[in-house]
């Protein structure tokens, strides 16, 4: 017996016309925007090999991916990320490429969710990466693409920056075991206060771990870079700072300052990325919509060693939001005209009908056996006018 | 106008205590109070409402910000976990994470694998798995104490408050795991576009805990 013959796998579902609507809709705007920078699309596989995503430093989760083997028993992924494929084809195929490359994508990831939490497993993404620059116009593009991608999917939202190199710094110059720093990481990702203090209480007091005391606490408006300053005087510190404040007040320029916010604790869940980083909201949804940073480290994962930069939006995410705000759709779009023909008169309909079409009717072929019924069909169905087709051309 | 900051609250003895607290603060509970079956419930001026949920609801419900603050145990933290972030120790609902075993028994002598029952099969598999240990872990709805009882299981790893119940029938505590109180937790995106009534209310309790 088939016992999962009619229904999707956890975490998958089928999306069905308005929603499909929507989401082509979103993915066009977002494409549109992109190639209006110059940026080119490209598409790598779905089926990437394991080695690609299990790197030295920070390696996915292997629980989190699905698995599968080749006809040689080789280990495949779904990719669970779309930025780590084409910092592989940078490497690769457009290694002889003049710099900068512009690339976008549109593609799905593949992850593997907790149970029963309401959450995709199959994810689609609409992004861009700006490899081999590691200017401060390059992040300030790629922020103004995120701002200008966040205003296209309409309604009100929020974009934060942060700086990966500014935990890494202040870790650096904090005496404690790898451990410690792993635990310490987990508490500033999750603003977990508590745990935090208790954890550095066990620490020798110096200036890193009171700055680190504090770095939950460190986001907001532009007042957060003269809290930071006043806790961390080393000159590393002070120069990531420095950049920061500079790109926050660009960007505050072009997209308003009460939609640019910052957050030094801000940590990503995919850690390759060493400088700016960036997360995107849109009001009425639970998580970041748009995510990113500077990644300069990956692309030399894979031999090529330029710095990059680059974002993804969450396109399913964007599709709840919007069609939360829609009234649901209960009945599908109805044709303008309906063709109906009499019997030997079908050819005649089909041309008749392929010349309406190019007037730019939505035409549909009457199925019915009676003119009779095909006007009831109409009626029914909402589609105002009946066309019957009931002379052959002479011929 | 936005909606007014949503709180789910534990139901049960961390709902008496934060409607205590809020109280304490100068909201006015008298709704929550007088909830009679009502699960979503003004408070104060109306720039606050409570939500009555069971402790893995809370979780579930602040991740996916429908509610943007929640009450909870972390025991239900450290067993559910998520992506949220945790802003304040609470300080009542205080309690631990313990192994315990039939008294007189020494839960690491012999070779054999351990058999461990638990409400918190996750909380025991990390706790084991850091002492680089294998055991077998089985999941126990009601009352944990009866799986040794019974010889199903080598020792429990459950909360212990006062240890009454374990010593009522047989049991001691072997080896504490963590300790646990209440905590308030927020939802990601909730703290950063809400942040100046998140953080006013944080520090409302901040400074009643200063002073207390």
């Amino acid at each position: 017996m088939n016992k999962y013959d009619r229904i999707t796998p956890e975490g998958t579902r089928d999306s069905l016309f308005a929603e499909c609507t929507l989401r082509r809709d979103i993915e066009s705007r977002l494409h549109g925007l992109f190639a209006a920078r110059g940026y080119s699309e490209i598409i790598t596989p779905t089926l990437e090999f394991f080695d690609v995503f299990s790197r030295k430093a920070q390696p996915f989760p292997q629980e989190q991916m699905y698995k599968l083997t080749d006809a040689k028993g080789r280990l495949l992924v779904l990719r669970p990320d779309n930025t780590v494929p084409i910092a592989r084809v940078c490497a690769t195929r457009l290694r002889d490429a003049a710099l900068p490359l512009r690339l976008c994508y549109n593609q799905n990831i593949h992850v593997i969710s907790p149970s029963l939490k309401g959450r995709d497993d199959e994810i689609s993404q609409s992004g861009i990466e700006l490899i081999g620059s590691d200017s401060r116009m390059a992040d300030l593009e790629v922020i103004a693409a995120a701002a200008d991608a966040l205003k296209a999917c309409g309604g009100e939202y929020a974009l934060e920056l942060g700086n990966a190199a500014f935990f890494r710094t202040l870790m650096a110059e904090l005496p404690a075991s790898d451990a410690v720093k792993e635990q310490l990481r987990d508490c500033i990702e999750t603003k977990n206060y508590p745990a935090l203090n208790d954890l550095l209480d066990t620490l020798p007091e110096s200036e890193a771990a009171s700055a680190l005391r504090m770095l939950p606490r460190l986001y907001g408006g532009e007042e957060v870079f003269a809290k930071a300053s006043a806790l961390c005087k080393s000159s590393e510190i002070a120069a990531i700072l420095d950049d920061l404040h500079a790109l926050w007040q660009s960007v505050s320029q072009f997209a308003g300052k009460e939609r640019v916010r910052v957050d030094l604790g801000m940590m990503h869940r995919t850690d390759y990325y060493t400088g700016m980083i960036l997360r995107g909201y849109l009001s009425g949804y639970g998580e970041e919509i748009l995510s990113g940073g500077r990644y300069d480290k990956l692309l030399a994962e894979f031999g090529y060693d330029v710095p990059a930069t680059g974002f993804a939006v969450n396109i399913d995410a964007v599709v709840k939001v919007l069609s939360r705000q829609q009234a649901p759709q209960t009945a599908l779009p109805a044709s303008n005209v309906l063709i109906w023909a009499a019997k030997g008169c079908e050819a005649e309909a089909v041309e008749a009908a392929r010349n309406l079409r190019e007037k730019g009717l939505v035409v549909e072929h009457s199925l019915s056996e009676t003119l009779d019924e095909a006007r009831t069909y109409a009626a029914a169905h909402g589609i105002d006018s009946v066309l019957p087709i009931e002379q052959a051309k002479e011929g | 106008m936005q909606r007014p900051l949503r709180i789910a609250l534990t139901k049960g003895r961390l709902e008496k205590d934060t409607v205590g607290l809020l109280e304490q603060l100068g909201f006015d509970c008298t709704a929550v109070r007088e909830k009679g079956r009502r699960l979503i419930l003004p408070v104060g001026d109306g720039s606050i409402e409570v939500v009555l949920a069971k402790a893995n609801d809370v979780i579930t419900y602040v991740e996916h910000g429908v509610c943007d603050l929640g009450v909870v145990g972390k025991d239900t933290i450290l067993e559910m976990q998520g992506k949220f972030y945790e802003l304040l120790d609470l300080g009542f609902g205080r309690c631990k994470f313990a192994l315990a075993v039939k008294k007189g028994t020494d839960f690491y002598s012999g070779y054999g694998v351990k058999t461990i029952a638990s409400k918190y099969p996750n909380v025991t598999r990390r706790f084991f798995e850091a002492k680089g240990m294998d055991v077998d872990i089985v999941k126990i709805e009601g009352s944990v104490e009866l799986a040794p009882l019974l010889e199903l299981s080598d020792g429990i790893v459950d909360i212990v408050e006062t240890g009454t119940t374990l010593k009522e029938n047989g049991l001691e505590v072997f080896e504490d795991v963590c300790p646990i109180s209440a905590r308030l937790i927020a939802n990601t995106v909730s703290m950063k576009l809400r942040q100046s009534e998140i953080e006013a209310l944080v520090s409302q309790i901040e400074a009643y805990f200063g002073n207390a």
